[in-house]
């Protein structure tokens, strides 16, 4: 079974050469994939010294738009499982096993950071909170099923929603809500794994608050709309 | 209106009209908007040059205050090509994304060949 890690990174090279090495220690036999997002801070550089595959994007496409070149790229290549990594070191690779071990039972499984009985220590404020307690009770309607971490970008996928995300992937900013969705009104089995996660080890958020803000409402929008926005690569499929 | 405001508006249209084309000689317009701009340009080109064609227009219609026609019907076109843009926009966004992600896989084929 082929493995392969995407790993969209949009201005990381401070924190990517770190995520790269701990990737190289833990899961020397994964295929990692960095999708450059545009930057301008030699994270282009950093992949190609850790030897990694590594896709140019020639401008910012947001996050979307990488996680969408990246499953496209894997899919092609032929890998059987994929997973997404954050390139700011937020992910912990110990936790990788467990998310994988998900798939045995599941198409795409969601690494959460509050499901119930999660050893979790990762806090939010009381604003955030509420917000993504919003969100999970609006997916809850969306989708009949129970999600305690809706933007969780920890997660993994096989063949069948590897192929869906590789033509059908939400290209706009908060995607991860939007392709959660997507992957469940397909009939795919979605679950969620309760895994550790840290704090950011360096670069910038990539995302503002009045723009966080604008995208909220726009996936509340969807949600309240029933039907999430999708683009078609077209003629790459 | 005043005989002077009706020649400076003609004028005006006239002006329009010429820009735009010298535009579509230039081929810095395409033919699709050419003909729509140029539609407009000829109607406002009339109204200016015939005092009395937008009373007469109004009458026919039922307003009562000819401008109020005129701004109408003007507010309604723009709000359509502006609506038109958006989709236009958007299905060129879509492109251009797809572009740049092909552009980036062909990219990584090319590098992957030369080592």
């Amino acid at each position: 079974m082929r493995t392969a890690v995407v790993i969209p990174a949009f201005n990381e090279a401070e924190a990517l050469p770190g995520v790269l090495a701990e990737l190289a220690a833990a899961v020397p036999d994964h295929e990692v994939i960095v999708v450059d997002d545009g930057s301008s801070d030699g994270t282009v550089g950093v992949a190609a010294a850790a030897g990694v595959t590594c896709l140019r994007l020639p401008f910012n496409l947001g996050i979307g738009g990488a996680l969408r070149l990246g499953f496209c790229f894997a899919a092609e290549e032929g890998f059987d499982r994929v997973y997404q990594f954050d390139a700011d070191g937020q992910h912990d690779p110990s936790q990788i096993p467990v998310l994988l071990a998900g798939l045995e039972n599941a198409d795409m499984v969601v690494g959460t950071r509050f499901a119930d009985g999660g050893e979790s220590t990762y806090s939010v404020g009381r604003g955030r909170g509420f917000a993504m307690g919003l969100l999970r009770w609006l997916v809850r309607r969306a989708t009949g099923r129970r999600f305690t971490d809706t933007s969780s970008g920890f997660r993994a996928l096989r063949r069948p929603v590897l192929e869906l995300f590789a033509t059908d992937y939400p290209v706009e900013y908060m995607d991860s809500v939007e392709a959660l969705l997507l992957a469940v009104r397909r009939g795919f089995t979605v679950i969620e794994v309760p895994v550790q996660m840290r704090e950011r080890q360096g670069g910038q958020p990539s995302t503002r608050n009045l723009r966080l803000a604008y995208h909220y409402v726009r996936v509340l929008i969807v949600l309240a709309a029933g039907l999430g926005r999708r683009s078609r690569l077209g003629a790459a499929a | 209106m005043s005989g002077t405001a009706h020649l400076a508006f003609a004028v005006l249209a006239l002006f329009a009209l010429a820009l735009i084309v010298r535009l579509v000689r230039l081929q810095a317009l395409k033919a699709k908007y050419s003909v729509l701009w140029l539609t407009v340009g000829a109607a406002l080109a009339v109204a200016a040059a015939v005092p009395g064609v937008l009373d007469w227009v109004a009458d026919q219609v039922g307003v009562a205050y000819q401008p109020a026609l005129f701004l109408l019907l003007g507010f309604g076109f723009l709000l359509l090509l502006a609506m038109h843009f958006s989709y236009e926009l958007s299905r060129l966004e879509t492109r251009v994304r797809t572009l740049a992600e092909q552009l980036a896989l062909l990219r990584h084929e090319l590098d992957s060949e030369q080592d």
